[in-house]
Parts: structure tokens; sequence; C-alpha cells
């Protein structure tokens, strides 16, 4: 069967004058102008966000992750220098971590003899009764107020004490 | 199971370097007058004891009350200047947790050491009057701290007390069994 030679020329017609018109069409189109209009929180909504990720096989992903790679880029005394210790240790509750963990035992166990028990509670006691002169007394001669005002110890030893109005 | 409760944190904890109370000071004071005293009685007991071996003659001296008073003297002058001079506390200060520092918080000198207990036999003869600044000055200074340009701080390491005492009180093993985290 022979081809049909004016269905080829039209054929050829048609392609050399798409040729010509589709890029006058585009240099025409405003692509921002297009982009603007669309509504992408639209098209986000109608994603199935889940579908895709059901389909990512993530144990591959990892596979091709050098790690090892990524921890030698990572210049962890840098990261170190940044993190402030004070505040992160201000932040543990070390009455709470002896109270509730094995810490305890092992503290009490390499500390503990009964001569430090004796001593911890008379120093303690010492300390309580301590209060309660200094303030019954300072009291009892009309200074109790100015005597909480008082500083708690040697400049070099402790700061300045705050004020409560 | 002991029933003294965990002293608050507000007397524990955060106290090191603060001015030391009535009681505390009181209290190691009457230690260390006990200790020089027993420490002067041992000594005269083993100088009588020498004595009687070197010569064969028994000599006392509290039969002497004079050089007896000079040389008790002398001693608790030496045991508290020394004491003082080397580590700024007593026997006792360092049983009840407490240090001589100067006024500003810093290690007192040799000389510092030597006017406090000069000061401080001059202080015993007011009957006590020279101590009342413990209580009503504000930064707790008896007679004999303000001649040496001294202050009595706590020096005992509270938090590791306060951690002791709750590890002691309330730690897993001492709360039984039923009371221990499960294995992980």
């Amino acid at each position: 069967m022979t081809p049909n030679p004016i269905g080829s020329k039209v054929e050829q017609l048609a392609q050399a004058l798409a040729e010509r018109i589709v890029p006058l069409i585009v240099d025409a189109i405003d692509v921002d102008a297009l982009i603007d209009r669309v509504d992408v929180e639209k098209m986000i909504e109608r994603v199935d966000v889940e579908k895709i990720i059901e389909r990512v096989d993530v144990e591959k992903i990892i596979d091709r992750v050098d790690v090892q790679k990524i921890i030698d880029r990572v210049d962890v005394q840098k990261i170190i220098e940044r993190v402030d210790v004070n505040a992160i240790v201000d932040q543990v509750d070390i009455d709470a971590l002896v109270e509730h963990t094995e810490l305890g035992s092992i503290i009490a166990r390499s500390t503990t003899g009964v001569v430090t028990e004796i001593l911890d509670v008379i120093r303690a006691q010492g300390v309580g009764l301590d209060d309660f002169i200094l303030r019954w007394g300072n009291r009892l001669i009309g200074r109790g107020k100015r005597a909480a005002t008082w500083p708690d110890g040697p400049p070099l030893l402790v700061g300045p004490k705050a004020v409560t109005p | 199971m002991t029933t003294v409760p965990v002293p608050s944190a507000e007397l524990t904890v955060g106290r090191q370097g603060h001015y030391a109370g009535a009681v505390s000071r009181l209290v190691a004071f009457g230690a260390d007058v006990g200790a020089a005293w027993g420490a002067y009685a041992v000594g005269v007991a083993l100088i009588n004891l020498a004595v009687k071996l070197v010569t064969g003659h028994s000599y006392n001296l509290s039969n002497h009350q004079i050089l007896a008073l000079v040389t008790l003297s002398v001693w608790e002058f030496v045991y508290f200047s020394y004491q003082w001079a080397v580590s700024g506390k007593t026997l006792g200060m360092a049983i009840f947790g407490l240090q001589v520092v100067t006024k500003e918080g810093g290690p007192i000198s040799g000389r510092q050491a030597f006017i406090r207990t000069i000061a401080l036999g001059l202080c015993l003869l007011t009957l006590g009057i020279a101590f009342l600044g413990i209580v009503f000055q504000r930064e707790r200074r008896a007679l004999n701290d303000f001649m040496a340009g001294t202050a009595v701080v706590y020096d005992w390491d509270a938090r590791a007390a306060r951690l002791r005492w709750i590890a002691r009180k309330e730690g897993p093993l001492r709360r039984g069994p039923e009371h221990t985290p499960p294995a992980a």
C-alpha cells in the first residue's frame, strides 16, 4: 500500500505551523502571573501525603545514606562549645535523681559511716538552731525585719543578697 | 530505720560560706575546750610517768597551781592559734563544719590567728558579753572577730550531706523491693 501524498503534505504543513505558533504562544504567556493564580494550598490539600509516604521505601533510602560520612562531617567540639552545660546541670533535680535511682544507694554505701551520719545530723540541727536563735534574738529587740536583710556571708564566699520589697 | 526526717534544702544545701550562728560556734568551742583539756591531762600524765621512770620520784603538776595555770594557758593558746593559723579551723570547728576566714572571706594569716586567740581570752573575761555580736551583729562577729578582722562561716559540704541523707532515707534499697524500679 502506497502512502497518501496529500495526507503527508498536510501533516508536514501542520507540523511546520505548530513549530512557528507554539513558541509565539509560549512567549506571550506570563508564567509568573499564571503561577500566582494557582492556589498551591488547595493543591497540597488534595495530595494524599500518607499514600506517598507509604510508597517510599525508607529502608532503601537509609541503605543508600552513608551515616559514617555524615558523622565525620559533624564538628562535635563546636557543638559542645555551644552547649551551656551549667544551664543543663541547673535543670537536673539532683535530689530526685538520688532518691529514685540506684545512684542513691551507691552514694550511701560508698560514703556513709556511723560517724558521718551523726555529724550530718548534728550539723543540720546546729544550723536550724542557729537560725532560730538569730531570728528570735533579733525579734525580741525589734530588729527582726532588718536582720532578714543582713548579708548571708563574706563577699568573697557569697554573692550580694537579693532584697525583696 | 531512723525517724529523723531529711532536713530541708534551706538548712543544708547552699549554706557553705554563710556566717555561722551562735549554737554551732558554742558547741564547737565546747568541743575544743574538752579536746584541749583532754590533751592537757594526757600530756601531764605522760610527763608525770616519764619523771617517775627517770628519777624514781613522783611529780604532780597540780601541786603547783600557778605553774599548772601558766602551762594550761600556754597550751590553750598554742592549741587555738596553731590550728587557726594552719587551716582556719580547730578540731571542734572541723567536727561541726565551721571555719575562720577574713571578714572578706579569704584565708586568715598567722598574725590574725595570733590576735584572735589573745582576743578570745579577753572576751572570755567579759562573761559572754563580747560574744553577743554573734546574734545581734549583721556579720555575726564577736569582739575577738572584730579585733582580728575575721568572721566564722559554715564550711561543711552540706550538698553532699543532703545527698547522703536522701540516699540513706529514701533510696531504692531502703524502700524495699516493691519500690525498686523494674529491670530493663
